[in-house]
């Protein structure tokens, strides 16, 4: 398997954008032939780029179907870090609602009123919409998030999202942490490196990776139906691993195809921009106006009035046959052309719609409806499949497990390269296990220790700390991003041994959260179940829970005594 | 109605799965069954396994329709195939009623 690495891998150099720049040119292809055919210019480009995905995978699976074990072995070392990280942000990102309510605790109300008036929620945000702006938005409160989100525009400066309490229609203080939707949720797709949209491109590739080791690890699977459910703990840990290894990447099968190519869909325009380009040329902004819709016409300059927008919210409830929307947006308040969008919501459907209806500022007439095309609706039914804004809880927590089961399935294969490969590394003296060891272990137990180091940082920053330029949200971030470096030293350093030591850390550092939170809060487990807070208390629990697994985890990792001793005996003799 | 649609998707996918894993002689030794017995039940256990998936697909299409209910199903499979597997390795004598021999 390792006896010519160094051909292989320069191969592997040319494969990737090889493929990549194949499906590149296909995708500018299909799209500039499906418009040329008569299929409408968005719809042409969209069903361009989604296939991009397949003839990209399609490519590279054909470039090295004669080494497919290589590639998955390779492929899995080499992006597995950023696969885990990538798996463990989006499955917290499945609950980042829930979790906002816990790093926000001034947003910890009780659930909106069903019915909210939009004139009176204009008339209370007025006063903070600078005379200047260009628009400001309202997002309505939904099932999981229990208040108003605020936001204007003016000139270049975008104002940062204000929360408002939706019974008393108050400014909340400022949370001082970007929470999960913020951090956890971004991180999830872009690694917050937002340089070239360098973060984006690396998690692309990862997901390419994802797909192309689900794949090829299937084929490569001798015993798939043999053993399909076979899982055998008490044999050696290289059996146990690989055995967990193939029950979740087999049976979670279907779920890890679909949220990674989904993941890659919602992407478009960032991974194949050909698509547009080779339609629309340099006019993107054409593009989207035609594919997700928007209405704009240019400011009179003249002052003008805001009619009655509950009244518009009628009239968009007839058309939309009993859809509501879920946010409000004021185009040039205050003068004679100013608009009013409405968007549709989907709180009750899979498909993320880009219904719209735009409205005359002051008389309410409707000046423009958009819907989205048959392909656009389909690359939104796909994308609502991965960004489960539905109300679904079943789902919700099924997403969740099967998200675990995908962070398991990376670990997991982590562990089988270690260990068939570490008695025989030790013999011949090679840095391999010890190198991918420290990447191992810092990219599973580091980031979860740096979660929760940016749970603990939340609660424990007094409410306007700031360091050098750095204000309390980033401070989080730095909490997060600096611990995250020091379980990667310490798992370098200490080798083997790091597993038990973090798992402990994990345990310690959970249950440190959840007294965090009764403390400084003190909304502890028995306050928020009785009054029905289940976010707080579902992490509350979850953190419990975390703890006891750690701590499971640690204590079976233990090394019994006599051994102990045996080892430090050894390491002590010359 | 709609948990107890849930309820019932879920417990039959869990069964469905079951059936094949006891359709493969593995499984079936492990969960207690009689070797010689296999080969007469064999059929019949995957071919209830299959009719049990679909009533599971069928319950989650009737409770939330073709969107939700194949999100609901799909994700349902992996949770039941993986519950299953732990079965058969930490407790296999739970699904040692389904190899029609009797509990003792």
């Amino acid at each position: 398997m390792q006896r010519k690495p160094t051909p292989r891998l320069l191969l592997l150099l040319a494969a990737v954008p090889g493929a990549y720049l194949l499906s590149a040119l296909a995708v500018g292809g299909i799209g500039a032939a499906l418009a040329w055919a008569g299929l409408a210019r968005p719809e042409a480009v969209v069903l361009g780029a989604m296939l991009g995905f397949v003839i990209c995978l399609t490519a590279l699976l054909w470039g090295y179907r004669t080494a497919l074990g290589w590639l998955h072995t390779w492929a899995g070392v080499a992006l597995g870090g950023v696969l885990f990280a990538v798996f463990w942000m989006g499955t917290l990102s499945v609950f980042d609602r829930e979790i906002d309510r816990w790093m926000m605790p001034a947003t910890r109300l009780q659930p909106a009123p069903p019915q909210l008036s939009l004139d009176r929620i204009a008339a209370a945000v007025k006063p903070a919409v600078p005379a200047k702006a260009s628009q400001w938005r309202v997002d309505l409160p939904t099932d999981r998030v229990p208040v108003l989100r605020f936001t204007y525009k003016a000139g270049a400066d975008e104002a940062p999202v204000r929360q408002l309490d939706p019974a008393l229609l108050t400014l909340l203080p400022e949370p001082g942490s970007l929470g999960a939707s913020g951090f956890i949720f971004p991180f999830h797709y872009g690694l917050h490196l937002k340089w070239l949209d360098l973060g984006k491109w690396i998690v692309g590739l990862a997901g390419m990776a994802m797909l192309v080791l689900l794949v090829s690890g299937v084929i490569i699977h001798k015993k798939i139906f043999v053993q399909l459910f076979t899982f055998r703990p008490h044999k050696s840990l290289q059996r146990s691993s690989l055995d967990l290894h193939n029950l979740t990447g087999v049976l979670g099968l279907p779920f890890h195809f679909l949220i990674t190519l989904s993941g890659l869909i919602i992407f478009i325009t960032i991974y194949y921009p050909q698509a547009h380009t080779s339609v629309y040329g340099d006019n993107k902004a054409a593009f989207s106006a035609e594919a997700y819709g928007k209405f704009s016409r240019p400011k009179a300059k003249a002052p003008g009035t805001l009619g009655s927008i509950d009244a518009m919210v009628a009239r968009a409830e007839q058309e939309w046959a009993g859809g509501r929307p879920y946010f409000v947006r004021v185009w040039h308040p205050g003068d004679a052309n100013s608009y009013v969008e409405l968007r549709r919501s989907y709180a009750h459907d899979v498909t993320m719609n880009l219904d719209q209806i735009y409205f005359d500022a002051a008389s309410g007439a409707i000046l423009n409806r958009f819907e989205a095309g048959p392909v656009m609706s389909v690359q939104r039914f796909i994308s609502g499949m991965h960004f489960i804004q539905f109300e679904h809880w079943p789902l919700r927590w099924l997403y969740f497990l099967a998200g675990l089961s995908g962070c398991m399935l990376i670990a997991t294969g982590f562990l089988f390269w270690l260990e068939a490969r570490r008695a025989r590394h030790a013999k011949r003296g090679l840095a391999g296990v010890r190198v991918v060891e420290g990447i191992a272990v810092g990219s599973v137990t580091g980031i979860l220790i740096a979660t929760l180091a940016l749970f603990a940082a939340n609660r424990l920053l007094p409410a306007n700390a700031s360091l050098a330029s750095a204000d309390r949200a980033s401070l989080e971030m730095w909490a997060f991003f600096l611990t995250w470096l020091a379980t990667l030293a310490h798992a370098w350093m200490r080798g083997r041994a790091a597993w038990r030591d973090q798992a402990w850390i994990i345990c310690a550092g959970a249950l440190a959260c959840v007294a965090l939170n009764a403390i400084t809060t003190g909304d502890h487990l028995l306050r928020t179940i009785v009054a029905g807070l289940w976010a707080v208390a579902g992490m509350d629990l979850m953190l419990m829970l975390v703890a006891a697994l750690a701590a499971l985890a640690a204590w079976r990792m233990r090394v019994p005594a006599g051994v102990a001793r045996a080892s430090i005996a050894l390491a002590g003799s010359p | 109605m709609s948990t107890l649609l849930l309820l019932l998707a879920g417990a039959a996918c869990y069964a469905g799965f079951a059936g094949l894993a006891l359709a493969m002689p593995d499984s079936w030794e492990r969960a207690g069954g009689e070797t010689a017995a296999h080969a007469r039940h064999r059929l019949r256990l995957q071919i209830g396994g299959v009719v049990l998936l679909a009533a599971s697909l069928a319950a989650c299409l009737w409770r939330d329709g073709p969107g939700f209910g194949a999100l609901l199903w799909g994700t349902l499979l992996t949770a039941g195939a993986i519950a299953v597997a732990f079965t058969l390795t930490w407790r296999p004598q739970l699904l040692g009623r389904l190899t029609g021999r009797r509990p003792r």
